[in-house]
């Protein structure tokens, strides 16, 4: 029992913090089921500095810059900073960008499927399905012998360059808000404090680092190695959100119809999860996961996120991205479909000489 | 005697379990215990007489030496 309790006190407790944060901030202001979010925070931080036109999702949201800066902060403190990269740097901007675009198909990252779930969201169920599906599709290759290759250790000037970006962003949209656009109504509108919003994410970050929580990680380890550490994260988060609704609401309705933010179209739910567990697993972790490593200085991941940003406004500026009416406007079946071609490519393609 | 080797890459941990389980040490994979790192890569658990360097892949990072949950280096590649 004491060998139990010293293995998942930490991720639980993590995973149990993430949950009451998500349910805390939405209490102060971001949108419903979205407390945090990374895809549509990254989305809406990419639509403030005008790299989409979704006037309805465009905010500089201190929550990313937090969980950054938080990762950033303990992993010095705890001398596990390490600056590394050279990991196929374009393969996993690619995939960073395919990943986005799933997850606004489905209209949120893994954490806002968990998130959405606690929530009483049954169209976020499908969206695990799809996201487990893309998972097992993922551990594939990867025992093939798939590798991006190995990273080695960069500089510190190379390392500090992305947690020095999320304080220039700060401290630009503290002083000169005017420069960024910001909507004045839909989800971009609705934020909680910047400051409690950005404590909140300091205190998540340093907590994910310690933790290593990571959704796509959870399911990964529970199949390849029968180790149940990440998924104990992942399902604290679900209690947590669950009963912080209960407190703050009184009542939960599961339901798929007129769930905040979401939309009923199954196939899609499930498609758009699907690419970002194949991607993610590819990746080495889910867009959280890379957030968080980017600030202990895993440069391959800030690529990652560099993707991220790319294939928001990508998403967006080509009618990909879904919204509370359904799907986008644009080709979505088409680039569904590319995603998957380009993701069973990238698999095949980088398992290594000798494995096959 | 245990011991734990860890890996830049997922796929160097798969060759180097593959190689020691081929010499008859009993080795597993699982992820790399938080102790030793903060990345969550692959680690290769195995006992044996020897700490078998000449099994470990070319991207191999470490090896040590465990007690419990005490670990003693005794071998790095940067």
């Amino acid at each position: 029992m004491r060998n139990i309790l010293k293995k998942y006190w930490l991720v639980v407790l993590t995973g149990l913090c993430v949950g009451a944060a998500a349910v805390f901030l939405t209490a102060e202001g971001n949108p419903a089921n979205m407390g945090f979010c990374i895809a549509c925070f990254i989305r809406d931080i990419t639509g403030a500095v005008g790299f989409h036109g979704a006037g309805v999702v465009q905010y500089v949201r201190p929550e990313i810059i937090g969980l950054v800066l938080g990762a950033f902060i303990i992993s010095v403190i705890r001398r596990e900073w390490k600056p590394t990269g050279g990991s196929s740097p374009m393969t996993r901007f690619l995939l960073g960008m395919i990943v986005m675009i799933g997850a606004l198909i489905f209209l949120g990252c893994p954490l806002r499927m968990v998130i959405r779930i606690g929530g009483g969201d049954l169209n976020a169920i499908v969206g695990l399905l799809g996201f487990v599906v893309g998972i097992l599709i993922g551990v594939v290759p990867l025992k093939l012998g798939f590798t991006l290759k190995r990273a080695y250790k960069q500089s510190k000037v190379e390392g500090l360059i992305f947690p020095a970006l999320m304080v220039i962003l700060f401290v630009v949209s503290i002083l000169a808000p005017a420069l960024f656009k910001s909507s004045v109504e839909g989800p971009g509108s609705q934020h909680a404090n910047v400051y409690i919003a950005l404590v909140v994410a300091l205190i998540v970050g340093a907590l994910c680092q310690q933790s290593r929580l990571c959704m796509a990680g959870g399911v990964r380890d529970a199949v390849m190695f029968k180790d149940f550490k990440l998924i104990a994260g992942f399902i604290a988060i679900i209690v947590a959100v669950l009963v912080g609704n209960l407190i703050v609401k009184g009542s939960l309705a599961f339901s798929f119809e007129g769930q905040p933010i979401a939309h009923t179209d199954g196939v899609f739910n499930f498609l758009g999860m699907a690419l970002v567990g194949w991607g993610s697993v590819l990746l080495g972790g889910c867009p959280l996961r890379q957030l968080i490593l980017a600030g202990e200085g895993n440069t391959d991941s800030a690529i990652t996120i560099c993707g991220f940003v790319a294939g928001a406004a990508v998403a967006h500026n080509f009618g990909l991205a879904s919204s509370g009416a359904g799907i986008g406007t644009g080709p979505v079946l088409i680039v569904v479909i590319a995603s998957l071609v380009i993701l069973a490519l990238v698999s095949v393609f980088n398992i290594a000489k000798g494995e096959k | 005697m245990d011991y734990i080797a860890t890996f830049y890459t997922h796929l160097s941990a798969m060759r180097t379990h593959k190689e020691l389980k081929k010499r008859g040490a009993d080795a597993r994979l699982a992820p790399v215990p938080r102790k030793l790192s903060s990345s969550c890569g692959t680690c290769v658990f195995y006992t044996a007489d020897a700490p078998m360097l000449e099994c470990m892949d070319s991207d191999y990072e470490a090896v040590y030496g465990a007690q419990g949950e005490n670990y003693t280096r005794l071998s790095y590649k940067e």
